[in-house]
């Protein structure tokens, strides 16, 4: 008889792997993505060509590397989905080498010098994020203006010239790019202009009134339901982000209204949703436990506020997402559930 | 419609767009929802009974000890003859009695391959069916009344075979407690939760009369008061006919969701009862007892109609048949006979399931026999196992895991054979369901790894233990060396003090008045005896209580002989370290589990020896006596005496000597020095795994060696002291006195130089 079968049960399987499970959250990320292209042009699929091509080229130089089977790891596409991530961060016509640097940081120190796909103990999409944010800070915040703003996006050939040689022979950088919402709010606070004000000064152009990032905040928000819906990720994560954050908003807001932003602004502002289904539900580098997932998106939520209010960055996700990364195996700890007929220990 | 149903149908709505949301409706946690393929079998009428060409029927049952076969080889048998029986307490021993399933010839009795894991092979009487089924109609001989006490209806299951039918196999009569009353709520589990599986909703819905009964049975005995059936949704026409049945009757049929698994105990306890049965506990010991549906009507059987349990319903199914089906199988049908009846569709060179999907275990031989605890034959044809990935800590198994464990942690800590840890994730209360694996986008065979964690986990205290023992065995070594050591230099320091007296009373002047020339050199060595005597008492404490008052003069005499017996003990005990040296050499094989406190073994042993040894000396010493005072002797005739005596005390001595050395050498086989701890505990760990067999007759086979040297040694010694008899003898018979004086000195140097010479002999032997 052949012994290389299943020699204990069970011999029934559901049918899921991983490599179904990442496929079902880069279809997810598809609403964002044509929402982006929509409002902001053709720059991330460039972007997101370049990531491909960068993780391809990373991940089968280091399983070669470290001597693992090439293929099987390959196409548990979770790399696709660290470099997807990382795709929305960055600026849509950011020079080439930002986003191949970034992806190339955040699949080999990010991943595989932890030793590969469940090991590594920090988001890797995030540590590249962070990686670029610190290196270049300069083309981390120089974002392609959107559709509301611009009545306009850059066409694919356009994108292509400004990622690979800085500038088309029509534009400028300064005439299409300019600061994020949420840079905007944190310059005119130093400048003693309530958050009110500025947000009022946005131009409310598109649809039923809301702002381009909000709609791509949108987007993120229901291709999340999908995957919540669909089992992919758990509830618990972007149930308790969202409700910390907008807890911290809400507060804030009664407390000085001049000072700090709506909760609506907060939820559909900068990368909210994006890190509310897309980042902090790695199941990898997130907590485990039911309790422990909403301690930690809890957690998560609040820091983003903190940072985003008090801190030098204009959007936190990152730091906020490696720092409850530390905290993860305390949390796993003091999480663990009541097990049957066991009494819930202290 | 109350609130509990308003929520439970808005969670079914819920369900269509969030499938986990079905997880919210059962009490438990967890579960998984497989596919069921519930209607390949359940379709199909029972097919009708079948008689194989033989029939295997194993002597020893899941649980507990074989049976003692009451059969030859080549006798004929009947339906529902009883063919093996417990001999002992079976209550003890969980022997469970063999019937015959259809009349025969018995063909053989030998060890065949048993439906288990690891493809055990046991004791089984083979019958070749005649096809007359010839039956002893109530074979168990009942009156059909329903029993009033748990103890009648205890020993009716007992005769009858009664097993757990729905997969433990626990005996039924030792579930069931003595007492009345104790049990409040009768459970009946006919959820079925496996996929595949459909022989109990088949048996709900064909008789359900007689579970329902046999249920009322079971209340009656044991004084339960209410009764409550557990039916997954997926068998409505079983719920039907069970409701039917149970009408006018205390019995309540429950439908429960279908979500596996909702067969297992505790969980079906909880949902039925709401009671979470904590850690550790027994629900017989909650008032609750739950039985499969099946076990309920054997019972029925059993005590309506005296039949013992010889068949069952056994689901044949799978993928790789084109026919499946549900049949009263006899019990030792070959697991092919039946699937070579539902058509195969390729050959089935794979191996069968027995069990289900989830929890099921393939068979090393598609020969084995249907046992009382075979539901289902499964023949699924293997699938390409995918490859397993790394642990995305998704946490899809905690979410399945029905007992609320945390499967990867569990998962992670075993990998890195942190075994404490696993055991303070509560790896024991693990069922082993399979939800987890199931559920495992990386394919990990998640319970694989806990089923090898509980199992080091167990070797590890295992291993605790025996370590624990060691130490107090070597503990105990060291004392026993300190204290043999102390004997023997104080028997040395007798021996001397005795050597000068004799020399003493050598240099005495005597040759001219021989008669009390003899008188005064037997009393020199009656005084040299009594010196030895009383230092042979101070070393061994054990026997100075035993000695009768005997006048002191004779006492030397005797305690002379006995002096002569002791020595050959010291050297014989010099001897038996030394072949309990030798026997030491492969300490780890002689290891026995079933000696629980080595050390107090070894007293035990060290207390007989001394007690025979005693109570040896104790006869040779009234015997002399009562021949010393019979009549006056010379000093010749006494000295003749002495050697006789001295004979028989050898004698007397040589059978407990035997046995000392043996024991000795056993016990020293059991007190391994500090260094042969870690072989001991590595012959610890074989003997938690049910390999106790070798160790046991490793032992056994030491033993023996340690026997048959003592008898060398005897009967070296044997064929020793004739000639010595003589030459004491000879050195008696009448002849000058100097002459006589110096024999007898001469006699007793060669005697010691004798007993030397045998000593080393039988050493080398040893050797």
């Amino acid at each position: 008889m052949n012994r290389s079968m299943l020699s204990s049960s069970p011999y029934a399987h559901n049918n899921q792997n991983v490599r179904k499970v990442m496929m079902q959250v880069q279809i997810a990320a598809f609403p964002a993505l044509m929402a982006h292209i929509y409002l902001f042009g053709f720059g991330i699929v460039i972007q997101w060509m370049l990531a491909v091509a960068t993780f391809i080229v990373v991940e089968y130089s280091m399983l070669k590397l470290r001597g693992r089977p090439v293929w099987p790891f390959m196409s548990d596409l979770s790399a696709l989905i660290t470099v997807t991530g990382l795709v929305f961060c960055i600026p849509p016509e950011a020079p080439w080498w930002v986003v191949v640097s970034g992806s190339a940081f955040a699949l080999i120190f990010g991943k595989h010098l932890y030793g590969g796909l469940g090991y590594n103990p920090f988001n890797p999409a995030m540590l590249g994020y962070a990686f670029l944010l610190i290196s270049f800070p300069v083309q981390m915040t120089q974002w392609t203006m959107p559709l509301d703003i611009t009545g306009s996006t850059l066409g694919l050939i356009e994108s292509a010239q400004i990622i690979f040689n800085g500038a088309a022979h029509t534009h400028t950088m300064d005439m299409f790019t300019g600061a994020t919402p949420l840079g905007e709010l944190k310059t005119s606070l130093t400048q003693g202009v309530t958050a009110l004000e500025t947000l009022n000064r946005e131009p409310y152009g598109l649809l039923f009134g809301l702002s381009a990032w909000a709609w791509i905040n949108l987007a993120f928000l229901l291709g999340g339901l999908w995957m919540v819906l669909s089992g992919v990720i758990s509830w618990q994560f972007p149930v308790a982000f969202l409700g910390a954050l907008a807890g911290m908003a809400f507060i804030f807001h009664q407390v000085d209204p001049t000072l700090y932003p709506p909760v609506s602004f907060v939820l559909l502002s900068g990368g909210t949703m994006l890190a509310a289904f897309f980042i902090i539900t790695d199941p990898v580098t997130a907590s485990t436990t039911p309790r422990g997932k909403l301690v930690y998106a809890c957690g998560i939520g609040i820091l983003v506020y903190v940072i985003r209010n008090w801190g030098a960055f204009p959007d936190g996700i990152a730091f906020a997402i490696l720092l409850m990364n530390i905290a993860v195996p305390l949390i796993d700890q003091y999480t663990q559930p009541r097990v049957f007929g066991h009494k819930l220990k202290g | 419609m109350n609130p509990s149903n308003l929520l439970s149908v808005a969670l079914r709505f819920l369900a269509k767009l969030y499938p986990a949301s079905k997880r919210w409706l059962h009490r438990f946690h967890g579960g998984v929802f497989p596919q069921y393929y519930k209607s390949l079998s359940a379709t199909q009428p029972i097919r009708k009974a079948f008689i194989p060409e033989k029939l295997i029927l194993p002597l020893e049952q899941p649980v507990g000890l074989p049976a003692e076969t009451l059969v030859k080889v080549g006798e004929r048998v009947k339906k529902n003859q009883l063919l093996a029986q417990a001999s002992k307490d079976p209550q003890k021993a969980l022997i469970v009695p063999v019937h015959a399933p259809t009349s025969g010839t018995v063909m053989a009795i030998q060890p065949m391959t048993l439906p288990h894991p690891s493809g055990l092979q046991d004791q089984c009487i083979v019958l070749q069916p005649d096809g007359l089924d010839e039956a002893i109609v109530n074979a168990l001989e009942v009156d059909g009344s329903h029993p009033g006490s748990p103890e009648a209806l205890k020993s009716t299951l007992l005769h009858a075979g009664i097993v757990g039918m729905g997969g433990a196999g626990f005996p039924t009569y030792a579930k069931i407690p003595n007492q009345r009353g104790k049990i409040h709520t009768l459970l009946i589990n006919g959820a079925e939760c496996e996929p595949f599986i459909t022989c109990d909703d088949l048996l709900m819905q064909t008789r359900a009369q007689e579970i329902v009964q046999g249920a009322l049975i079971t209340a009656h005995a044991l004084g339960a008061s209410k009764i409550i059936c557990g039916i997954e949704t997926n068998k409505p026409e079983a719920i039907r006919a069970m409701q039917e049945a149970a009408s006018n009757t205390p019995v309540e049929i429950r439908s429960v969701e279908t979500v596996y698994p909702m067969g297992g105990q505790k969980q079906l306890t909880l949902e039925l009862t709401g009671v979470e049965m904590p850690h550790k506990a027994h629900a017989v010991d909650l008032g609750l007892l739950m039985m499969n549906v099946a076990t309920y009507a054997a019972i029925y059987r059993a005590v309506v109609h005296g039949e013992p349990l010889t068949s069952r319903l056994v689901t044949v199914s799978g993928l790789g048949l084109n026919k499946p089906f549900n049949i009263h199988a006899l019990i030792g049908t070959p697991f092919s006979a039946l699937a070579e009846l539902a058509e195969p569709k390729v050959t089935l060179d794979y191996p069968l399931v027995m069990g289900g999907p989830m929890m099921g275990f393939q068979v090393q031989n598609n020969d084995v026999p249907v046992i009382k605890t075979t539901n289902c034959i499964l023949a699924n044809p293997p699938e390409p196992v995918a490859m397993q990935m790394p642990c995305i800590r998704c946490g899809e198994c905690m979410q399945a895991c029905p007992v609320n464990l945390l499967p990867q942690q569990m998962y992670w800590h075993t990998q890195a054979h942190e075994y404490d840890k696993v055991e303070k994730l509560n790896v024991f209360d693990c069922i082993e369901c399979g939800c987890c694996s199931y559920v495992c986008p990386s394919h990990i065979p998640l319970v694989q790894y806990y089923r090898h964690a509980k199992s080091e986990i167990k070797a590890m205290h295992a291993e605790e233990k025996a370590t624990e023992l060691a130490k107090q065995r070597h503990e105990f070594k060291l004392a026993r060396i300190e204290r043999e050591k102390r004997e023997r230099e104080a028997r040395l320091k007798a021996k001397k003090e005795a050597v000068k007296k004799e020399a003493l009373a050598e240099e005495s002047p005597s040759a001219k008045k021989p008669e009390a020339t003899a008188k005064s050199a037997a009393e020199a060595a009656r005084a040299a005896a009594a010196k030895r005597a009383a230092a042979q008492k101070q070393s061994q404490k054990s026997d100075d209580s035993n000695n009768p008052p005997i006048p002191p003069a004779r006492l030397k005499a005797i305690e002379a002989a006995k002096k002569a017996a002791a020595q050959k003990a010291q050297q014989k005990n010099e001897e038996s370290s030394a072949s309990s040296k030798v026997n030491r050499e492969p300490p780890k094989s002689e290891q026995d589990e079933k000696k629980p406190d080595a050390k107090s073994a070894a007293k035990a042993a060290a207390m007989k020896a001394a007690q025979k040894r005693t109570q040896a000396k104790k006869q040779a010493s009234t015997e002399s006596a009562s021949e010393v005072t019979s009549a006056k002797k010379d000093a010749r005739q006494r000295a003749i005496e002495a050697a006789k005596k001295r004979a028989a005390a050898k004698k007397a001595e040589l059978q407990p000597m035997a046995e000392m050395e043996t024991e000795q050498a056993c016990s020293d086989s059991a007190f391994p020095q500090q260094a042969d701890v870690k072989d001991n505990t590595t012959a610890a760990t074989e003997l938690t795994e049910t390999t106790t067999s070798t160790p046991a007759s490793e032992k056994e086979t030491a033993r023996r060696a340690a026997i048959k040297a003592a008898k060398e040694a005897v009967a070296k010694r044997k064929a020793a002291s004739p000639s010595k008899t003589e030459q004491t003898e000879n050195t008696a018979t009448p002849k000058p006195d100097e002459d006589k004086r110096k024999k007898a000195i001469e006699a007793a140097r060669n005697r010691a130089a004798q007993k030397r010479n045998a000593a080393n002999e039988s050493q080398q032997g040893d050797k």
